[in-house]
């Protein structure tokens, strides 16, 4: 190193800036920061999926057009959000992780995935992979055997790996890990191999172990007395399949917890904490600030992981910080983030194991329905197992102030066995026969709605016909919600009527996230498209829709 | 193995669903079901009806054993290996299960 000028020094200090994506970045992200990054899952720590671009909007998403697509070679579907950072696109499914160049849709670099193919036994419900989380440098990605591997952004070369638990005993992952407060948290699933549920924190630069939070109350912490005596917390389940939000300001992360193990929960009495639960936890030591149970003594598949959405609202006139919640018990929550306080909880679809929330004591009021299928009686349960509503994550806009997402109504035929299910390590760990009551023809699967949080009551609702809907959403400034459809279209919809207003058919079913942003003062806008990641998508669809993964990214096309 | 090399023999020598039915006992369908109902079940439906998005197992042609054994063993598609966790017995039975439609 000679002699440097000013604005050599200054070319340098951008270059460095350019690769090592920071912690301040992170903070910004949908919140104020630049939109030509998109840099968490959900765009923003908030998860509001909202962008403030517009310049695609009602007048000029006629001109909306493909500017490029990029196959992803795989056959077993896609869900995942891609994120953006200085001009490339990161994308991951369970195969393989790609960066592109987002000026020309080209692969930078592609890095395979492996995983002893025997692993696909302990994911219960499609093979999956969400995203990848953005650090430093370093690219973040997990497998369905459950390792954590960070790659250079630069090269795609793996920097290290570590193995987060052992997918024979049923452990797998297939959310994307996030960084926050200078932590790497991922999450797990397996709550149908009876799994005991957890988080874990990592360092970044190095995947040492900082801490692990187990999501089934031990012996000796608060929250055990809500399991028998024994050993049935160890696998009772309670995984974290969905990334977590969280509130830089209260240093809170959220994450949602799935059903219990078994199914059944006559073989596990007590509610079960923090089995279907969503917890506040400290993301430098995973300590569980406060935790609100959606369901308790979760009997009915009912995982509480969907998304938790951090937006400020008023409620009775007074402004509050707040967590929204479909849980796919049916119901829409709202809670106080700072504590957990139930402030709204209403179905937003048909629901008929609970009569409603009620809102002193902050547990559901079951009904007979419930009862009875408690006591081994066959039942129709609504919602279906799969929920009112599953995954695929919802949209806020603050400026409407209304949540948007795609709701289902099926109808489960519900029973529980007889028999107490065996405990075997990596084996399913259910005891229920669940199968899904016929449809009449033409009823629609569901609605795609644009919902208050507080009431539930929705400002418009448009049926689903041919196909229920699996795809996130995405709310922009331009008056526009983005969104896919199981058939393959790609489709806006005005947020005002909820008339789908443009729609480019892509090349498989859409059942991923999209995400806008902006390269050289253009908008884009992209989604992946590949049916599957969920094997309710195959059914639903029966045959009439073609696998195959692909990135599909639109502009405006230029006067 | 010698079992499984006869009934294959005798499945090639008459390709007759009838014949083969013949050949599964009934404790050999009841084991069927019981694997099935623990491992196949929550993809391709509780007694093979109403599948969660695998293939339905009703419709899979009863000429083609050996296909039937070397997808479960080995794995197709989105379905998992299966040939380290069950024993080729056990895979015979599921099988035994599938081709009677667990009627034997």
């Amino acid at each position: 190193m000679g002699k440097l000028s000013p604005g050599t020094v200054l070319f340098a200090a951008c270059a460095a800036v350019a690769h090592a994506q920071t912690q301040e970045e992170l903070l910004h992200d949908g919140n104020g920061g630049s939109t030509d990054n998109v840099l968490t899952y959900g765009m923003g720590y908030h998860q509001q999926r909202y962008s403030p671009l517009k310049q695609i909007n009602k007048n000029t998403v006629k001109r909306l057009v493909p500017v490029w697509a990029l196959s992803l070679a795989n056959e077993v579907g896609e869900q995942g959000q891609p994120l953006v950072y200085n001009g490339v696109m990161y994308v991951s499914n369970v195969r393989q992780t790609v960066a592109i160049d987002i000026a020309t849709g080209r692969q930078i670099w592609a890095t395979p995935i492996e995983w002893d193919p025997a692993a696909a036994r302990v994911v219960c419900c499609g093979l999956s992979n969400r995203g990848v989380a953005l650090y430093d440098g370093k690219v973040f990605v997990a497998s369905i055997d459950a390792y954590l591997k960070a790659l250079d952004a630069k090269t795609g070369k793996e920097i290290w790996k570590t193995k987060v638990a052992e997918w024979k005993e049923g452990y797998s992952i297939t959310s994307a890990p996030t960084v926050v407060n200078g932590v790497l948290i991922t999450g797990m699933t397996g709550g149908e191999y009876g799994v005991r549920g957890f988080l874990a924190g990592y360092h970044p630069a190095t995947g040492s172990l900082l801490w692990r939070r187990y999501t089934t109350a031990g012996p000796g912490e608060k929250g055990h007395e809500t399991w028998p005596a024994g050993d049935a917390y160890l696998r009772g389940g309670g995984s974290t399949w969905i990334t977590g939000s969280y509130d830089p300001d209260l240093d809170l992360t959220y994450w949602g917890t799935s059903n219990g193990g078994p199914w059944d929960a006559n073989w596990r009495p007590g509610d079960n904490l923090w089995v279907a639960s969503v917890l506040a936890l400290r993301p430098k030591t995973g300590q569980i600030v406060w935790h609100y149970q959606w369901t308790p003594a979760e009997t009915y598949d009912y995982d509480g992981n969907n998304e938790n959405v951090l937006a400020d609202i008023t409620v009775n006139g007074v402004k509050r910080k707040v967590l929204m919640h479909a849980d796919r018990n049916g119901f829409l929550y709202v809670l106080d983030r700072t504590n957990g306080e139930l402030l709204a909880g209403n179905p937003y679809v048909t629901v008929n194991w609970a009569e409603r929330i009620d809102l002193a004591t902050g547990r559901p009021v079951e009904t007979q329905v419930a009862k009875r299928l408690r006591s081994g009686e066959k039942v129709e349960l609504k919602p279906r197992w799969t929920g009112g509503k599953n995954w695929f994550p919802m949209a806020f806009n603050p400026n409407t102030g209304l949540l948007y997402f795609p709701m289902k109504e099926e109808t489960a035929i519900y029973q529980i066995n007889k028999e107490r299910p065996a405990y075997k390590p990596g084996e399913r760990y259910q005891g229920v026969e669940n199968t899904t009551a016929p449809r009449a023809p033409g009823a629609a699967w569901g609605y795609y709605a644009a919902l208050n949080p507080l009431t539930a009551k929705p400002k418009w609702r448009m049926p689903l016909v041919e196909f229920p809907m699996w795809s996130g959403m995405l709310a922009t400034a331009g008056g526009l919600v983005f969104s896919g459809k199981l058939s393959g279209e790609f489709i806006a919809i005005d947020e005002d009527t909820g008339k789908i207003v443009w729609q480019f058919q892509t090349s498989s079913g859409i059942n991923a996230q999209p995400i806008t942003y902006t390269h050289n003062g253009r908008q884009y806008v992209t989604v992946l498209s590949g049916l599957g990641g969920g094997t309710s998508a195959k059914r639903e669809t029966a045959g009439k829709i073609q696998p195959g993964g692909s990135v599909w990214t639109f502009a405006l096309m230029p006067d | 193995m010698k079992r499984v090399k006869i009934i294959l023999a005798a499945s090639l020598a008459f390709a007759q669903p009838a014949s083969a039915q013949d050949a599964f006992k009934p404790e050999q369908v009841r084991s069927g079901s019981e694997t099935y109902a623990r491992h196949c079940a929550p993809c391709h439906g509780p007694r093979l009806a109403d599948p969660e998005g695998a293939p339905d197992l009703r419709k899979f042609p009863r000429d083609q054993r050996e296909r039937f054994l070397t997808s479960v063993s080995k794995g197709k598609n989105s379905m998992p290996p299966w040939g380290d966790l069950l024993r080729p017995d056990e895979i015979e039975a599921l099988w035994a299960y599938v081709a009677t439609d667990g009627k034997n």
